[in-house]
């Protein structure tokens, strides 16, 4: 019986994980009957478009050729695709065909300079800015995010049924300010893509690089970057629930989560890096002069005694999270949402486990399965634990030699880290050394399919609470 | 901060307490003005990095308020607009707007590098790069990002002028 790992195998390798398929085996793909791969992320360009894929808890790419600027639609099987056809569809004005959903913009709100300016046959400009569908809005400056995302809402009672995104507000062209880069040079822009991921970024697009080149980093740098990764983790989940908490006017929690955040910048900066990491990883390891053990000890010692506390005080404060912004671990499972939001709602998929030299037995979080606020919380509780103990596994057996084989250089590599807010994916294909294409999915962007049902029901003036709940970073879905 | 020395109600009393001690020292802060400084924060498309330091210095391990200035949430009641990230074309409008909601005697600083002239993400089909496309920029934080520490200390010297 034909599954739909097989029929992308019957296709053409041309990289690690990478299957080209013509046109009959793409709508094989899209048709068999039987189980549906996760999809992580869907994207096209004028030349082909390319669906990621779990298999397992590894990756696999099938990509076709797009013809007449129309390809056949991803979303016709895999309904998280949308997005990415309408992301596709702004930026170079190839088509899905028989996509799902209702094909309004994802990026280009109008005010751009061109239009599908990715494509080689661009348009004219657009002219000014088109208004959104909807009957209820949330503007840029009222969702309580980082970043601008326009919000559009249906609403029955004052209750939220059903929401549309629009991330136009936050899109910097960044893909297309790295073609055409080597890897170095890019590095500096994507160590900028979200600050939802300074290391999460840099380090996805490293491995990335490194599979592209036919590299493994070696046991030192790898252990640096999961140290650095799990101090960016701390960190964020400590931002997300300082937010959650103010969004419940639990102040007491969220100032102990600001000083204990606070305490883990101050580590870094004494340490001699940025409060924030930004610019610690790249291509070949990590920032010359950064002194790992030193950081994470200072870290580690910022950090350990806060967590009896912030224990406590979430226990407290947990009753006013119960029931909110919930996600039904079938549409977890469905649309592949990753990082707390879908292990809280029992999916439980942390990329981590798949990492050579991983210490598998620092990574013991558990906790309640429920999918709303409250158990994304205590699991990012939970979290902060198991790094604070992964970080003194590493301590104990830095740079511990294993035997990972390095991969065939094919100038093309996939790239994943878990971030602080979910698996971090980047696609590289380099040509003469510099980029020729890439594609980053961030974690939020597997969110935005399940993010009306997430919050119907939700009263339109908590909705920025849910959203800051969520760890949304507009910077990261938009680029 | 030490951890909660037990667990229970007294656990609260012991992290109220903490909190308590965490409030800073007088010499600090800068005398009291007659009316503390609104200030609206906005991000206009950017890493979020700059605004997420803005977050952090609103929250409750800095003294903002003590230093004279408050966050307020609508630009009607703002005095400084702090705006942030690289002013990408559709946030334009909506820096327009708030600025036009803001009061007579409103300023306008620029937070970060992207702020000012784009920083890693200058002009493009996208960003119109930094706020110096729209007007000039007299007041600005450097920085990528620049510390909550920082940019107290800078809003606290544009107050002095």
């Amino acid at each position: 019986m034909r599954s739909m790992g097989r029929i992308i195998r019957s296709g053409e390798r041309v990289a690690l994980s990478h299957y080209h398929l013509d046109p009959a085996q793409w709508s094989d793909m899209l048709c068999v009957p039987g189980a549906t791969l996760p999809l992580i992320s869907c994207w096209a360009d004028d030349a082909r478009a390319y669906v990621l894929l779990l298999e397992g808890d590894r990756p696999i790419l099938a990509s076709t050729v797009v013809e007449d600027r129309r390809y056949l639609a991803p979303s016709s099987r895999f309904a998280g695709a949308e997005w990415g056809e309408r992301v596709s569809y702004d930026l170079y004005g190839v088509e899905a065909m028989e996509a799902r959903g209702n094909g309004t913009p994802a990026l280009d709100e109008g005010g751009w300079t061109s239009t599908w300016p990715l494509s080689s046959r661009p348009g004219p400009a657009s002219g000014g800015l088109r208004p959104l569908g909807g009957s209820h809005f949330l503007r840029p400056e009222q969702t309580g995010l980082s970043g601008p995302l326009d919000l559009s809402f249906e609403v029955l009672k004052g209750k939220v049924r059903a929401v549309d995104v629009c991330a136009g507000g936050a899109h910097r062209g960044v893909v297309s300010r790295l073609l055409g880069k080597t890897p170095e040079e890019a590095m500096v822009l994507v160590a900028r893509m979200t600050a939802g991921g300074f290391v999460a970024h840099p380090l996805a697009f490293a491995r990335a690089v490194a599979q592209a080149r036919g590299q493994v980093p070696g046991p030192g740098v790898r252990d640096v970057w999961m140290i650095l990764l799990e101090i960016e983790r701390m960190s964020l989940h400590l931002f997300d629930m300082a937010r959650t908490a103010r969004g419940m006017d639990a102040e007491l929690l969220a100032t102990h989560c600001d000083h204990a955040r606070e305490a883990i910048a101050q580590a870094c900066a004494e340490q001699g890096v940025s409060r924030r990491l930004m610019d610690t990883v790249n291509c070949g390891g990590f920032r010359e002069g950064l002194e790992i053990v030193p950081l994470a000890q200072a870290v580690h010692a910022a950090m350990q005694p806060s967590l009896a506390a912030l224990e406590e005080l979430h226990r407290v404060f947990a009753s006013r999270l119960n029931g909110f912004a919930v996600l039904d671990v079938r549409l977890a499972e469905r649309f592949a949402v990753g990082g707390v939001t879908g292990r809280a709602s029992g999916r439980s998929m942390d990329m981590r486990r798949r990492e050579t030299g991983m210490r598998l037995e620092a990574l013991r979080a558990t906790g309640s399965s429920s999918g709303d606020a409250r158990a994304r919380d205590g699991l990012r509780l939970a979290e902060i634990r198991d790094s604070l103990k992964l970080m003194e596994r590493i301590l104990g057996s830095i740079g511990l030699d294993d035997d990972e084989p390095a991969p065939d250089s094919t100038d093309e590599g996939i790239g994943v880290a878990e971030g602080a807010r979910g698996d971090v994916w980047h696609w590289v294909r380099l040509k003469n050394g510099r980029i020729e294409n890439l594609h980053v999915r961030d974690p939020g962007v597997s969110v935005l399919p399940v993010l009306g049902a997430m919050l119907q029901g939700c009263p339109m003036e908590r909705v920025p609470a849910a959203l800051g709940s969520i760890g949304l970073s507009p910077a990261g879905i938009a680029l | 901060m030490k951890g909660l020395r037990q667990t229970g109600p007294l656990s609260l009393l012991y992290a109220f307490m903490d909190a308590r001690r965490w409030c800073p020292s007088s010499e600090e802060v800068l005398p009291r003005r007659e009316r503390p400084i609104g200030l609206y924060v906005l991000e206009t498309g950017g890493c979020e990095g700059c605004f997420m330091e803005i977050e952090s210095l609103k929250g409750s391990a800095f003294a903002l308020e003590q230093a004279g200035f408050v966050c307020v949430s609508d630009p009607a009641d703002a005095d400084w607009l702090l705006l942030t990230g690289a002013v990408t074309r559709v946030c334009a409008e909506m820096v327009d707007r708030v600025w036009r909601a803001m009061p007579p005697g409103r300023s306008l600083i620029a937070v970060g590098a992207c702020a000012v002239d784009g920083g890693p993400f200058p002009a493009s089909y996208a960003t119109l790069g930094g706020l110096q496309a729209l007007t000039p920029v007299r007041r600005a934080i450097p920085g990528c990002p620049p510390a909550p520490q920082e940019i107290l200390r800078a809003l606290q010297e544009l107050a002095r002028i």
